[in-house]
């Protein structure tokens, strides 16, 4: 057994025969490390969290949404909800640069949903067939509507899950006539389990039907409430919306000084602050975390000038049995590293307690990687180390003769 | 060439020692020369400030002469650096303390083992060699107690058993019945004495004539000069 190895079992004793004191030592910097490694996981969580958001809309979508910044209580003509043609979701295909897909989209709540015995009060979409590439869902039963039904105004009509699930309990929807607010519809779909949108609305709560049919036959009405569009490359996404926003401005006989009376969403408008947002917070937290944990240091190394201070006779003895000044240096940089990386040790599992609480009851999303620990690691032995050296040079420099003679009478 | 059975454990020449602080200056051994034999028993006396200290402290190698020599079985010593010293200290001298100076949290047992923590040779026999230590101080059966269970004189007796682990040459004891009663105290004299005859070189230092007067030879330190007269009774 080496010589180091021996000092270090040493310390590892003494520091447990001095629990309560290397407790204390570790507190400061089980706390920092907890509350650094929480934040992390969090952080990392939120940014996931969002991130899945972002691809789940599709960071190459924008969406056109009819109303300007108007008031809300105005009247629906004069909000300029009438404003948005299929011939501008048309105009849009055909002009606009750096454009992949393209649909209209009307939408009603209040749709009456009968099959069988069975009714539901739900939400109703018309959309064109490329609509599912943009928003990228998918289909769990059937298939979505395509180019013919759409030129055949079909009456053909896609389920959200929790529309189908309330319908047809028992499942096998697709095939099924059932009336939508009393005209017969055959289920040829149904959507996967899409959950929430980030504003709340129950994407699962839908039927779907052609644009065609809704225009001319459900809605009965030619204005839209959204166009969703694909840019091609999701980097020009900027420009593509103010080349959008020029070609509708001109087609709705816009002058220049007046208000849009349509919006346009872009997904990074959201979603980029939201997690610019989440990282600033984080950031900032983190940063808390690290003054805390050097403060978790400081604490170490003024308890250990004490401990030195203290423990005067212990050193003069050690010196006067054989040990070098090294040997005296290791041993309180050993101290010092062994309660920093206990007080990490505690803090990881304090962490870690903390996230699986968060996890469990759903307050935060909590990504519970290595990268904390391993991070909370690595600063403690720092900290052991340059908190560690002063009072072991303190404690080397003692003169073994002065040190041992102190206490005689 | 030195035989070892006719070199002096220590032979120390015109020792000097000045201690300075805020310019001024105090001269604590002014020539101190001095031989101690293999197997001998030595009693340091003096006076409080005699400079009897400072010169355990250099025969101990924890403090050096300014000026002298110093010679440790043969070999010159006044001039090793503090590593030197430190390794020497391992191999060649057990110190007794009057605060005895033990760990409070070990056991018998580890204080004992403690000097083989900083010994240069590896040692796989420690845990025998701590028990026959204590079984000649007569202490076997208190290996497991800590020092808050010991009495007094058994607590020095466990220090002079990890005086004794790396089998040094020299036994330094500083007033090491200082602070223990009266039968106590001679119980630890005894066995100076005992391990005396197992053939250990000790020297001991103590401001008490009459414990001085229980060695082989006593000498007085005086005005930082050692006294070389030989108390009567010794032989």
């Amino acid at each position: 057994m080496s010589r180091t190895l021996r000092l270090a079992r040493d310390v590892g004793a003494s520091l447990r025969a001095n629990r309560a004191r290397s407790l204390l030592m570790m507190a400061g910097v089980a706390v920092a490390v907890a509350v650094l490694s929480t934040v992390i996981m969090i952080g990392q969580g939120t940014r996931a969290r969002i991130l899945d958001t972002v691809q789940k809309h599709g960071l190459d979508m924008m969406m056109v949404r009819a109303g300007g910044d108007v008031q809300v209580f105005a009247p629906r003509a004069d909000r300029g909800l009438a404003s948005l043609l299929e011939e501008d979701a048309r105009a849009i295909r055909s002009t606009v640069p750096n454009i992949a897909l393209v649909s209209a989209v009307q939408n009603q709540r209040g749709i009456t949903v009968v099959a069988g015995e069975r009714s539901v009060l739900t939400r109703a979409f018309g959309v064109e067939s490329d609509w599912i590439e943009i928003r990228r869902w998918g289909m769990a039963d059937g298939e979505f509507l395509s180019a013919e039904d759409q030129a055949a105004m079909a009456r053909v009509v896609m389920l959200g899950a929790r529309v189908a699930r309330e319908l047809f309990p028992a499942g096998g929807a697709v095939g099924n006539t059932i009336r939508v607010n009393g005209d017969p519809y055959v289920v040829k779909g149904v959507f996967i389990e899409m959950g929430a949108s980030a504003g709340g609305d129950d994407w699962d709560d839908r039927i779907v039907v052609p644009f065609t049919t809704s225009s001319r036959r459900l809605f009965g009405r030619p204005y839209l409430e959204q166009v969703v569009v694909r840019v091609r490359d999701a980097r020009r996404m900027d420009e593509t919306a103010d080349a959008v926003r020029g070609l509708l401005r001109v087609r709705h006989g816009i002058a220049s000084g007046a208000p849009d009376d349509f919006f346009v969403r872009e997904p990074e408008d959201v979603e980029g602050a939201a997690l610019e947002t989440s990282t600033t917070l984080t950031s900032l937290l983190i940063g808390i975390a690290i003054v805390a944990l050097v403060a978790g240091g400081v604490v170490i190394m003024n308890l250990m000038l004490l401990s030195v201070a203290q423990r005067t006779h212990e050193i003069g003895l050690r010196r006067a049995i054989g040990a070098r000044r090294g040997d005296i240096t290791l041993q309180f940089v050993l101290e010092s590293l062994g309660i920093a990386l206990g007080g990490g040790v505690l803090g990881i599992g304090i962490g870690a307690a903390v996230a699986a609480g968060i996890a469990a009851l759903d307050v935060a999303a909590v990504d519970v990687t290595w990268i904390p620990f391993a991070a909370a690691l690595i600063a403690c032995t720092a900290l052991g180390l340059l908190f560690g050296i002063p009072p072991a040079r303190r404690a080397a420099a003692l003169d073994p003769a002065t040190s041992l003679g102190e206490r005689r009478l | 060439m030195t035989d070892p059975h006719t070199t002096p454990v220590i032979a120390i020449r015109n020792l000097q020692r000045t201690y300075r602080k805020g310019g001024a200056e105090t001269a604590v051994l002014r020539g101190v020369t001095a031989d101690v034999g293999r197997g001998e028993f030595l009693a340091i006396t003096g006076a409080s400030g005699s400079g009897k200290s400072t010169l355990m402290n250099i025969l101990g190698l924890l403090d050096q002469p300014d000026a002298g020599t110093y010679l440790l079985d043969g070999v010159d010593v006044s001039r090793a650096d503090d590593d030197a010293r430190s390794t020497l200290r391992s191999r060649h001298i057990g110190f007794v303390f009057q605060q005895f100076h033990l760990m409070e949290r070990a056991t018998a047992l580890e204080n004992v083992m403690l000097p083989l923590l900083y010994a240069t040779d590896e040692h796989t026999d420690g845990d025998a060699r701590a028990r026959a230590a204590l079984e000649t101080v007569g202490l076997a059966h208190r290996l497991t107690h800590r020092p808050g269970e010991l009495s007094g004189g058994e607590q020095q007796r466990v220090a002079i058993a990890r005086a004794l682990i790396n089998d040094p040459s020299l036994l330094l004891a500083d007033e090491p019945t200082g602070n223990l009663d009266e039968r106590s105290g001679a119980e630890v004299m005894e066995l100076l004495r005992s391990l005396q005859a197992a053939g250990r070189t000790i020297v001991l230092v103590t401001h008490d004539p009459t414990l001085a007067a229980r060695a082989d030879r006593a000498m007085v330190m005086r005005d930082g000069r050692l006294d070389a007269r030989e108390l009567a009774g010794a032989e």
